[in-house]
């Protein structure tokens, strides 16, 4: 062991240094590869309803960008919250106080992962919108349809 | 294992002087990067809570997802502001930095946990993360600020909502 590296003896704190690493590897890919496809093959002003149904609606390749999507979000947000809890666990010492962070952190992570996970995978293209969006910003269809 | 640590760094007492004594806290550049990798961190932290709320529009409300979109285009309720949509793309350049040095940073950090010798190179192994994020971020901030020389291709007008079609 390099001098000045501190890694947990074991138990879960040992876990999660495995699991910020494992996650920060995955990620690297995942998160940069989601910032290329999301901001410079596309941009924010081509992006929307429309283009996020022909992502993950597609019959073909929807579960692979659905998959991507939730691998990302379940990594991200354990790996996001954990390091939050390792940073405050350095300020915060008192044990209720540490019981409320855990408890908050442990609580928005949850509902934030649910949230994600139902639009991810309860996801259905709703046609009449699409085609209402298409009708009122033709620039934007003949955008995606060159696509 | 062995920890071999120095001796805890002595605070002085009163807030700000253990502020100033926290902030320079073994020093140099390792204690930086250290530094930067946290508060990126946060930074990202912050953005993907907002950003897993905006994306939840999408299973139930596509006219509010096209609103919200939209408004990081530069359009709010169909009216075009420039300097909204010069906000959002150079807060979108922000955030690419800021992930993109968490991302090689993070690898920085897991070669020194991995490669025993990795700690003695901390100066060289940082000049090479900035090396990477200038060479990935500098043609990333052509692509994403060159389009703000010119207008947006198209206004966005959202319809009003239509209930899911199955």
């Amino acid at each position: 062991m390099a001098r000045n590296r501190i890694k947990p003896q074991g138990g879960f704190e040992l876990t999660a240094w495995y699991f910020m690493r494992i996650s920060g590897l995955v990620l690297v890919f995942l998160a940069l590869g989601h910032l290329f496809i999301m901001h410079i093959a596309n941009n924010v002003e081509n992006i929307n309803y429309a283009f996020v149904a022909g992502r993950w609606a597609n019959p073909r390749t929807g579960w692979i960008w659905r998959l991507w999507d939730m691998s990302m979000i379940a990594l991200a947000m354990l790996h996001g919250f954990n390091g939050l809890r390792q940073i405050l666990d350095e300020y915060v010492h008192g044990a209720k106080a540490r019981v409320a962070v855990h408890t908050t952190l442990w609580m928005v992570m949850t509902t934030l992962l649910l949230m994600g996970s139902y639009a991810i995978w309860m996801f259905q293209v709703d046609k009449a919108y699409v085609d209402q969006y298409r009708a009122l910003n033709p620039a934007a269809a003949s955008a995606s349809a060159a696509r | 294992m062995s920890t071999l640590l120095p001796e805890p760094h002595a605070y002085r007492p009163g807030k700000l002087a253990k502020l100033r004594d926290g902030l320079r806290y073994q020093g140099g550049i390792g204690q930086w990067s250290w530094m930067f990798h946290r508060i990126t961190g946060i930074g990202i932290l912050i953005f993907l809570i907002i950003h897993v709320i905006d994306t939840f529009f999408v299973v139930f409300n596509p006219a509010l997802y096209d609103h919200t979109v939209a408004i990081y285009g530069g359009v709010f309720n169909g009216q075009y502001f420039w300097p909204l949509r010069w906000a959002f793309r150079l807060a979108e350049l922000g955030l690419m930095a800021t992930v993109l040095y968490h991302a090689i940073n993070g690898v920085r950090v897991i070669l020194f946990d991995f490669w025993s010798e990795g700690c003695k190179y901390q100066k060289e192994s940082f000049t090479a993360v900035m090396i990477v994020f200038l060479a990935l971020m500098l043609p990333a901030a052509v692509v994403v600020i060159l389009p703000l020389a010119s207008a947006p291709d198209h206004m966005v007008k959202v319809p009003e909502n239509t209930p899911v079609q199955p």
